[in-house]
């Protein structure tokens, strides 16, 4: 077998550039050029793996180099150095397997996004003590009274007669979270209700003040629970991690370029994610009214009012300002809650 | 600021001087295959083969950076980036889950991890010197911890305390710092001065920013009222109100500061000129970031190449003698741990 090629020799110890004539015979590798004769086993040359067309290195023993650009000569004579990389190079060189990489790159970041991720952050909650939920919902606590919320102007009475409606839900749960109810005057968040990771819901007084029957704020306050007993708080956390963690690989390259590349598939990503996780309340919610002898219409009701005041609220800030409702209808299927609709028909299903 | 160079073009032989403009042979399309197989295998091995996808990568580019012909190598072992990823990642997991559920070892870990930065800085710098080859000859890099720590950490604390006065001083020193300690074997990088010129660029771009600010306000005045109410489209136009009237002081600054040190550099015989211009960069950005959302990514490969050519085109090394004579240094080996953490928490290691 001889196998030629010309190259250009480096010593490794200056940057002289001397043109050679290289000559493979049996075991050998013969190096001819201008004042310089070597002849090195051929099992003691490595040879660099092969990328693209860029111009091949031979490292000889003692440092020493040999650059080509005759790849065809290299393919013969070191055809299995870097057999990862030599694969790799038949993946770039043919168009179906770029096509598929494309694909693949396409279904896995789906399947990641929608289920991989989910399923992931589901599985290593398992693994959490429910400790940390405690420490995460003492601090989100914590940083709501400190920015949101104030102190709740309900009569203790009246907070007394809510919690008994509360004891009556948690009562017999099997799941291991010391339940507690919170009210808090937030008026910049309007009727609302929150569950804090490890078990504490916050309620607020104009959620309350908007429900016309108890048993609707119970409905609402079973749904949070919900939210606790599947560690959504968690979920959510180790959720976002990971897809900032694929978004990021996925970027690479582009978001060194811009930042939006990145930061817009995180924005929809929450909100997907949210959607999921109210659906999964919900049911959750109906079951367990049911189970303390309450329809879930009490929850339908209570979705209805929260609707009826919000469109409310929008119309009114539509007169006072400049009628720009065609935006927010545009971006409405983005709202965190699924759409307020189909959960009140779920919920009548439900009964 | 790009005034150090000579001007005109010198014949080659001129004074004995020869003229070698840096030569960028990459393309697209060749790019766009190890890119795409690249991104597809790495996220096959969930990350494991990342290591090995950094190092065609820049094996690619390096080998397509051409002067007098021959092109640059990368050199590092992926296997040793592995290991330095897999210590990185795990800081990091350590680090933000420590966010969530202890807040003081948070704390106690940024702190560490801000007085590890100096030695992040100069670690990743060794490495990838350490790892870059010209001619069989590698460049090496080795700066002094007190040096970086008095730089970042005093001339930065003067920064903070003069409000940013002393802000393009540190930089200053900085960007000598980084490029002065390389050397090409034996042979030293040579930096002037650069403050005086640093402080020059520093105030035009301080002029340029007032009608930025200017334009960005009124942006901001004007869209803001019209997405009133969708927290999406409002962010979403912030993001874009803000890189785009940034990008012209980014542009300029860029050019600026990377001629005027390319300019100022001396190795040996040879010197540098850079001419990148402020609007060739804006116009690149632009276009690069258009192309690269409206492909969803695809076009990422394209906007790398075409900048990295665009770089290349606009650099010339100019020596007084052929480039034969360069001599090789003995140097231990460089692990890649610094580097990787540096990447994760995302240190800027640039000018």
């Amino acid at each position: 077998m001889v196998t030629e090629f010309d190259a250009i020799y480096y010593d490794g110890k200056t940057s002289a550039r001397i043109p050679v004539h290289a000559r493979a015979s049996g075991s050998v590798l013969l190096i001819a050029g201008a004042n310089m004769n070597l002849e090195i086993a051929l099992d003691r040359i490595s040879a660099d793996a092969r990328i693209g067309d860029v111009r091949r290195t031979l490292s000889l023993p003692g440092g020493a180099q040999l650059q080509t650009d005759d790849h065809a000569a290299l393919a013969v004579l070191f055809p299995q150095a870097n057999r990862l990389e030599v694969w790799v190079h038949k993946l770039e060189q043919h168009r179906l397997y770029v096509v598929g990489a494309f694909v693949t790159i396409a279904v896995f970041s789906w399947w990641s996004m929608v289920y991989g991720v989910p399923l992931a952050a589901k599985t290593v909650t398992r693994w959490m003590p429910r400790q940390v939920e405690t420490v995460l919902g003492d601090q989100s606590l914590a940083s709501i009274d400190k920015t949101v919320c104030s102190p709740s102007g309900l009569p203790a009475g009246r907070q007394q007669q809510l919690r008994s409606g509360f004891s009556a839900l948690t009562s017999g749960l099997d799941d291991r979270y010391s339940y507690r109810l919170e009210f808090r005057d937030c008026r910049r968040i309007g009727p609302n209700a929150f569950a804090l990771p490890g078990g504490t819901i916050v309620i607020t007084d104009s959620l309350i003040e908007l429900a016309t029957d108890d048993r609707q704020i119970t409905a609402v306050l079973a749904h949070e629970i919900g939210h606790v007993r599947n560690r959504h708080g968690l979920r959510l956390v180790l959720q976002g991690a990971g897809a900032a963690a694929l978004i990021s690989t996925l970027a690479g390259d582009a978001v060194s370029i811009t930042a939006l590349a990145a930061a817009l598939p995180t924005l929809l990503l929450e909100t997907g994610y949210s959607r999921e996780f109210e659906t999964e309340a919900d049911t959750y919610a109906f079951k367990r009214l049911k189970e303390i002898g309450l329809s879930p219409k009490y929850f339908a009701d209570m979705l209805t009012r929260l609707q009826t005041a919000h469109s409310e609220k929008q119309k009114a800030a539509d007169k006072s300002g400049n009628g720009r409702s065609e935006n927010n209808r545009v971006f409405d299927y983005l709202s965190t809650h699924p759409d307020t609709a189909e959960r009140i028909q779920r919920a009548l299903d439900a009964q | 600021m790009d005034s150090s160079g000579e001007g005109s073009i010198l014949p080659q032989e001129a004074d004995g001087k020869r003229r070698y403009p840096v030569e960028f042979t990459a393309t697209a399309g060749e790019y766009f295959r190890i890119w795409i197989v690249n991104l597809a295998l790495t996220i096959l091995t969930l990350g494991i083969y990342s290591a090995w996808a950094k190092v065609r990568k820049k094996r690619y580019f390096y080998g397509h950076t051409r002067i007098d012909g021959e092109g640059f190598e990368y050199r590092a072992n992926p296997v040793a980036i592995l290991k330095g990823r897999i210590i990185a990642v795990g800081l990091f997991s350590i680090y933000s889950l420590t966010q969530h559920f202890q807040p003081l070892l948070h704390l106690a870990l940024a702190f560490v991890l801000a007085g590890a930065i100096p030695w992040l800085i100069v670690r990743s710098l060794m490495f990838n010197a350490y790892n870059s080859a010209y001619r069989n000859i590698r460049f090496h890099f080795r700066g002094n911890y007190g040096e970086i720590i008095k730089i970042l950490f005093w001339y930065g604390l003067l920064a903070a305390l003069t409000l940013g006065l002393m802000y393009p001083y540190m930089k200053s020193r900085l960007a000598r710092f980084i490029m002065g300690n390389h050397r090409y074997g034996e042979t030293r990088f040579e930096v002037g001065n650069l403050t005086r010129r640093y402080y020059a660029i520093y105030l035009k771009g301080l002029v340029l920013l007032v009608p930025t600010l200017i334009f960005l306000g009124i942006l901001v005045a004007v869209g803001a009222p019209l997405l009133k109410g969708s927290k999406y489209a409002a962010v979403i136009f912030v993001i874009l109100a803000f890189y785009g009237s940034l990008l012209p002081i980014f542009a300029y600054g860029q050019s600026r500061i990377n001629n005027l040190i390319w300019n100022s550099t001396a190795m040996g015989p040879v010197h540098f000129e850079s001419r990148l211009r402020a609007r060739d960069l804006m116009g690149l950005y632009f276009t690069n970031i258009v192309a690269i959302v409206c492909t969803l990514g695809l076009a990422a490969p394209w906007a790398i190449v075409r900048t990295m050519r665009y770089r290349a085109s606009k650099m010339t090394m100019v020596s007084t003698g052929a480039l034969d004579h360069f001599v090789a240094a003995e140097a231990a080996q460089v692990s890649a741990t610094g580097e990787e953490i540096g990447e994760m928490f995302d240190i800027d290691i640039g000018w």
